[in-house]
């Protein structure tokens, strides 16, 4: 690979996947941390755009999983959940605390307004299909299925 | 990503995957030859080989026509378990579960409504939340009131002055899955359901004011109370955050009974429990309960839908005519009798993204359908048009009383982005005739209709392998999209 195509991905923090009825992330990070938190902006900027978004609320989130996959899918879930009751969209997030079976992190944003924000695409649920998380060429990278 | 499954052309309308490795049965795929090279170029027959896999499987693992790629069951995919040793799998309902469509039919001649399609779109649009997060400011549950919703379905919307009782009658299982327990469902599930009921949300979820463009059997046609240029009205949504939420809790539930009972998963999305199990029965029950709730959501949507005509068109509910033709689940798992082997047997029927098409006579067919068989619809993009047919004995013999849902998608979302990127997609459906109206830009530029397969060719394939019985097409003339 040409140095600086490396150069490019190694900042690349998601992209988009095509997936024929819904779609799917794959998510970076240098740390799990890291990948956690790109992973929260990578659905948020499926929802609208981000960089649209103040921080001017705060989420305190806690869960637990079986596993770090089921974790990522519980956290993606979890931020689907706040925005359907509250109408929160993280615009940044942050990990305070994460081993394999629990995460605490901390989501800034706002409450979506459809006459200062974008609709983008609907998401219904983070899934379990093809997901996985491996560390590769030094990097931690994500994979996951998103039911619209 | 090309398929590497084996098959094996049965007949024009027929391929089979022969049962091989861990499959404990083969799998069957109506479709087209040239629909069949489509499929192949993702991973949805390997799909419908790993659901061959699940314990207790009968007949078939099946796949209609507009069978796509989705996660864990492919979409448009059948298949029945029995008591025994058979399971149930969330993923083989899907997050939305009991989405699903309903037909009204009207009074009313497309030359009456065409001059008015614009405002007539503009009042549904506002009386009918739709778009990301659609809730309703209006209307927020209590929990005993969702309670009640999750219990009697349609019924609580018709008791509280949404609908006629004669709309019940209309409804597969007239809008009531026995069996629910709102007790099963999540605090989670309820508080993302309690201001949504009413709510179209986003995706492909629509209201759709069109006409009979075609009739292909007059008789049938007839005794559905449709004929040609009569005004329609297709309602396409279903369960909302609640069945989602539903969907994801027991998703959890499910990974971890998979392991307690030794079932060997091909992928995780494909948890399930047998049927027999504490963990399936309490699935069942939140299903249940969720597939009111999105009952109980059509229903309250036809009364704005009706009050909407009466607003824009001035005119009494008795002139105007919205009666309900039928309304059907297109992501279920029912409880059912199927004859296997010459025997009488109970089954749970997944139905991921497929209709149930049961014919004349049978006890589940409503009353005003004995004669016709039980209507289905299947709605195609926005652009084209929408079918209306009838089930047939064949679908109960072969399909377990199934047929497709829509058109399936060809592209994806991304794909039909940048084929809409320049263009103005709402401009170029009202050149057409077609008003739309939808809450985002991207969500109409991803449901372009080139981004759908012709639902035609998918009708033509139920048609004629014979699992259903085509009987009027329909063409919009005005949506709302979510």
């Amino acid at each position: 690979m040409k140095p600086a195509a490396s150069r490019r991905k190694r900042k690349e923090k998601y992209r988009q996947i095509a997936h024929t009825a819904d779609l799917g992330l794959r998510i970076w990070g240098d740390s799990r941390e890291e990948l956690f938190e790109n992973a929260g902006a990578a659905l948020t900027a499926v929802l609208t755009d981000r960089r649209r978004l103040r921080r001017q609320k705060t989420a305190e989130i806690l869960l637990v999983a079986p596993d770090l996959e089921a974790l990522l899918v519980a956290w993606l879930n979890y931020l689907l959940y706040l925005y359907d009751v509250d109408a929160f969209l993280g615009r940044e997030f942050k990990v305070l605390e994460l081993t394999p079976q629990r995460l605490a992190a901390r989501a800034r944003g706002e409450t979506y307004d459809p006459d200062r924000h974008v609709s983008r695409t609907a998401v219904k649920a983070a899934t379990y299909h093809h997901l996985e998380i491996a560390k590769r060429n030094g990097r931690w990278q994500a994979t996951v299925i998103l039911d619209l | 990503m090309a398929s590497q499954v084996k098959l094996r052309q049965v007949d024009d309308y027929r391929w089979e995957i022969p049962r091989e490795g861990k499959m404990r049965t083969r799998g069957l795929i109506f479709t087209s030859q040239k629909m069949m090279a489509k499929i192949q170029e993702d991973q949805s027959l390997q799909q419908v080989a790993n659901v061959a896999t699940l314990p207790g499987i009968e007949g078939a693992s099946l796949a209609m026509p507009d069978i796509h790629w989705g996660y864990g069951f492919p979409i448009g995919g059948v298949a029945a378990f029995n008591l025994d040793e058979g399971v149930v799998s969330p993923g083989g309902v899907g997050y939305d579960i009991n989405c699903g469509v309903r037909l009204l039919r009207t009074n009313l001649q497309r030359l009456e409504v065409e001059p008015r399609i614009e405002e007539l779109v503009n009042a549904l649009f506002s009386n009918i939340p739709s778009g990301l997060g659609s809730r309703r400011k209006d209307l927020k549950l209590t929990v005993p009131t969702l309670h009640q919703v999750m219990r009697l379905g349609a019924g609580w919307a018709v008791k509280n002055g949404y609908g006629h009782s004669q709309d019940l009658e209309h409804i597969e299982a007239r809008g009531q899955i026995p069996g629910a327990d709102p007790e099963l469902v999540s605090d989670f599930a309820k508080n993302r359901g309690k201001d949504q009921l009413g709510t179209l949300g986003s995706g492909n979820h629509f209201v759709e004011v069109g006409y009979v463009l075609e009739v292909y059997d007059a008789k049938l046609a007839a005794a559905l109370g449709l004929h040609k240029d009569q005004v329609t009205v297709i309602v396409h949504t279903g369960s909302r955050g609640l069945g989602h939420q539903v969907c994801d809790d027991y998703i959890k539930v499910m990974l971890k009974a998979s392991a307690k009972y030794g079932i060997e998963l091909p992928d995780r999305q494909l948890c399930c429990a047998p049927l027999s199990s504490p963990e399936g029965q309490r699935y069942l029950g939140a299903m249940a309960a969720a597939a009111n709730f999105a009952f109980a959501n059509r229903q309250m949507i036809t009364h704005w839908v009706r009050e909407s005509f009466e607003q824009v068109l001035q005119m009494g509910p008795k002139d105007l005519g919205l009666e309900l033709v039928y309304d059907v689940a297109h992501n279920i798992a029912k409880m059912e009798e199927h004859l296997v082997n010459g025997k009488k047997k109970k089954l749970c029927v997944h139905r991921k993204g497929a209709t149930r098409a049961f014919p004349p006579g049978h006890p589940e067919t409503p009353a005003a359908y004995q004669q016709t068989g039980q209507p289905v619809l299947i709605p195609g993009d926005m652009g084209r048009y929408s079918f209306v047919l009838v089930g047939t004995e064949q679908a109960l013999t072969e399909t377990f009383g199934s047929t497709c849902h829509g058109a399936g998608r060809e592209m994806s979302r991304h794909a039909a982005l940048k084929v809409a990127k320049g263009r103005n997609i709402v401009r170029e459906l009202a050149a057409q005739g077609i008003v739309v109206r939808g809450a985002g830009r991207a969500t109409v530029d991803e449901e372009i209709p080139e981004a759908y397969k012709d639902v035609e060719a998918v009708v033509a394939v139920a048609h004629g392998a014979g699992i259903s019985k085509k009987v009027a097409k329909l063409k919009p003339l005005g949506v709302i999209k979510g």
